[in-house]
């Protein structure tokens, strides 16, 4: 999954010229393109990215002590009305639609990060 | 009606209102974004929201905590928006059962009309 998304962002296309003579251009496929959108899955290190930038982007966070695995409430000092804020926060930056007591339970970026990653639907 | 006199009880009944409030919070700021779509506005009633909850952050009475939970959701009742964005793909969205995976067993043949004898 990594390989592909890895292929798919430093590919370059080789350049196929046809000779005049009209011999049948042998068709390389170098790479697939995929037009589903049910394989195109986040890698978990874009999932860690984005959900720290979201974190570290939050007003009453310093940026410096946001980690993967820090705690919300324990670690950060924040309040529960701003861990509900950083879940919404998440859901707009991954267009995703976090049911309310599967939203209440999220208290830590762990959390955050595996339920994201293992969402379907995560953009 | 003596309420909560255990230390337990009073406990599980406070998470119970912890839980609610914050549910509230969350259904609440939806809301506001659905009004306000203009960020510079959501933020403002954003913040007029937050002031709301923080002033009667201190209250320790159960009962009128109650009572001020339920007023909130009466209100959040309210103001809801008639039209609330909702991701496309989940319930009431507009992509929601777009698509449905098809039955399995059904399989496309593609042979674009060729017939045996071919």
């Amino acid at each position: 999954m990594a390989l592909r998304a890895a292929v798919l962002r430093h590919i370059r296309l080789p350049v196929q010229t046809l000779a005049a003579t009209g011999s049948r251009p042998q068709p390389q496929l170098s790479f697939l393109r995929l037009f589903s959108s049910h394989d195109d899955h986040l890698t978990k290190e874009e999932v860690i990215d984005r959900v720290l930038d979201v974190v570290k982007s939050f007003p009453k966070v310093e940026p410096s002590q946001v980690t993967p695995d820090v705690h919300f409430q324990k670690d950060l000092g924040l309040d529960s009305l701003d861990n509900v804020e950083i879940v919404m926060a998440l859901e707009e930056e991954f267009k995703l639609e976090i049911p309310d007591k599967e939203a209440d339970k999220i208290d830590s970026c762990n959390l955050a990060i595996e339920y994201i990653y293992n969402h379907p639907m995560a953009g | 009606m003596s309420g909560a006199t255990t230390a337990a009880a009073y406990l599980a009944r406070r998470a119970a209102q912890k839980e609610r409030v914050r549910i509230l919070y969350r259904r609440a700021l939806k809301d506001t974004l659905n009004w306000a779509v203009h960020r510079h506005l959501f933020y403002q009633d954003a913040s007029d929201l937050r002031e709301k909850f923080e002033a009667n952050k201190h209250v320790e009475d159960l009962d009128t905590i109650d009572k001020m939970i339920a007023a909130g959701e009466a209100t959040y009742d309210k103001w809801r928006h008639p039209d609330p964005y909702i991701v496309p793909w989940a319930p009431g969205g507009s992509k929601f059962t777009r698509n449905p995976v098809p039955p399995s067993g059904i399989e496309i043949v593609y042979d674009y009309g060729r017939e045996e004898n071919d």
